[in-house]
């Protein structure tokens, strides 16, 4: 964990999707290499504040800092070039390109084309490389999915319920790659996932209707049995 | 039906379906990529057409006009992307489709003020005949013919083989996900914009000779071009060649036998195909935006 300026700072911050407001006045900051997770019930509004700071919805009041820059107003490809990229829940890979061409899309926006980076935490994509997207399994989608969003080397990952309907052993292995990501790059993750939550994060968010009813650090409070009480 | 009458039929339906397939491409592509039903490609048909009749009263030289036709197609498309569809991405299908037809009626509008109400000739570069299986067929519709299949075969090539072109096909499927990459998707939209504006223009030119070029060419495919685009499967290009193909021969071989099925049996089948495949031949289902 890290004391100096955060590298995402969110404050005030409402959205609404039409008449429907559905985030109220959330404040939140991550600092640089913190894994940060935010827990809550189905339609607590986690998928909204990731989908917001990475620019796919806009706020309608409030404030997003990364490194001191305020992404309001970015269309989401420049904040993604901004190094904060979002890996969004639904396991949605380019099905009719192959991983080759899934990756190649990967540098081909970063201009990063070291994909050494990638087969380290994900050896099995090397065998995978010309079959197309559309043909893998689940676990192999969000290898992809990862593989393809670190090429750049951003700074922040927002990873949405990555472990939702994954094999125990594919959990075990995304387990590691958080833990060995978060030494290059800040991660927020929204995941259910309780006892991974408390492996991984630094600091947890509890959302509930919209809101930030609590936050969670340090050993003693970042067990499974408090992060429950929120989900 | 003598053997002659068939295969003139045949190749009559081959042409034309290749001008259906290069006005088509652009709108598949258009839909595919941006969910705009961009109907002033037919505009851009239009104006391909007329620039390659002025060009060629000029120049002398059809295949210069046809070039000239392609050029402002392109231009006319980039134009209207730029100042127009660049503003109203983000609203649904229908207001996007009422946009592009007002765009259309105005653009054919422009073309009656400049060019005027009269039906223009434009001379058939090449006169010559080929003989094939004792038929004499004008070479010019074979060429009409090749062009598309060539056309096909660049664009296979660039979807394919070009980073752009991969980067137009994810965006197909998920552009929301090609923006979450950092690729900048309105400079994808620009290149397909520009993309459909040319071979709408190719396709006016290609057709100027082989009937009359009049203001309201446009709205007289519009029916035809649309069906082709719904029977492939709206974003497939291999589908979009099949269909064009198959709608051509149907209007051709259908004229032969019947008159009136020219114009109606396209219609059927389109239905009888939608109601098998409703994504039609080669279309994935849609995702919503």
């Amino acid at each position: 964990m890290s004391a100096a300026a955060p590298l995402l700072a969110v404050a005030a911050l409402d959205v609404s999707y039409g008449e429907s407001k559905v985030l109220f006045d959330i404040a939140l900051d991550v600092a640089e290499r913190q894994v940060v997770t935010c827990v809550g019930r189905n339609g607590a509004g986690k998928t909204t504040l990731l989908k917001t700071i990475a620019g796919f919805v806009k706020p309608s009041t409030g404030r997003i800092d990364a490194n001191g820059k305020s992404l309001l107003g970015l269309p989401a490809y420049e904040i993604a070039r901004q190094g904060v990229k979002y890996i969004p829940q639904d396991k949605k890979v380019f099905s009719d390109l192959t991983v080759r061409e899934n990756l190649e899309l990967g540098s081909y926006a970063t201009r990063d084309y070291d994909w050494d980076q990638v087969i380290a935490y994900f050896p099995k994509l090397t065998q995978l490389m010309d079959r197309k997207a559309g043909h893998l399994s689940g676990g192999e989608r969000q290898m992809l999915m990862i593989g393809r969003a670190i090429l750049g080397r951003p700074k922040l990952l927002l990873i949405d319920e990555p472990t939702e309907g994954l094999a125990p052993s594919i959990v075990e292995q995304l387990k590691e790659v958080f833990k060995d990501l978060c030494r290059r790059a800040a991660l927020v993750i929204v995941e259910q996932n309780l006892p991974l939550v408390c492996a991984i994060s630094d600091k947890v968010y509890a959302l509930r209707e919209g809101r930030i009813v609590a936050e969670l650090a340090g050993r003693d409070r970042l067990t499974p049995r408090v992060c429950e009480q929120y989900v | 039906m003598d053997t002659q009458l068939f295969l003139s039929g045949v190749i009559f339906g081959l042409s034309i379906g290749s001008i259906f397939f290069l006005m088509a491409i652009g709108l598949s592509l258009c839909f595919g990529l941006m969910r705009v039903i961009s109907l002033d490609q037919l505009l851009y048909y239009s104006i391909g057409a007329y620039i390659t009749y002025s060009l060629s009263l000029a120049l002398g030289s059809v295949w210069l006009g046809v070039l000239g036709g392609m050029i402002m197609g392109g231009l006319a498309s980039f134009a209207v992307e730029r100042f127009i569809f660049r503003r109203i991405y983000e609203r649904d299908v229908t207001f996007s489709m009422i946009t592009t037809f007002g765009i259309l009626i105005g653009g054919v509008g422009i073309i009656k003020s400049i060019w005027g109400l009269v039906p223009r000739p434009v001379p058939v570069p090449i006169s010559t005949q080929i003989d094939i299986a004792g038929t004499a067929v004008p070479a010019y519709r074979l060429i009409v013919i090749v062009v598309a299949i060539a056309v096909y075969g660049a664009i296979w090539l660039f979807l394919n083989r070009t980073i752009v072109g991969k980067a137009i096909r994810a965006g197909i499927e998920d552009v929301e996900h090609v923006e979450g990459l950092g690729i900048n998707v309105y400079r994808l939209f620009t290149i397909t914009f520009i993309i459909a504006g040319v071979l709408s223009g190719l396709a006016g030119g290609l057709h100027a000779p082989l009937i009359m070029v009049d203001p309201v060419m446009g709205l007289e495919v519009l029916a035809f071009v649309f069906m082709v685009v719904i029977i492939g499967g709206l974003g497939s290009i291999k589908g979009t060649l099949v269909s064009a193909f198959l709608v051509g021969q149907v209007v051709s071989l259908g004229s032969l036998v019947y008159a009136p099925l020219a114009q109606m049996a396209p219609f059927a089948i389109m239905l009888l195909i939608l109601l098998l495949k409703p994504t039609g031949l080669y279309g994935s289902p849609l995702l919503k935006r």
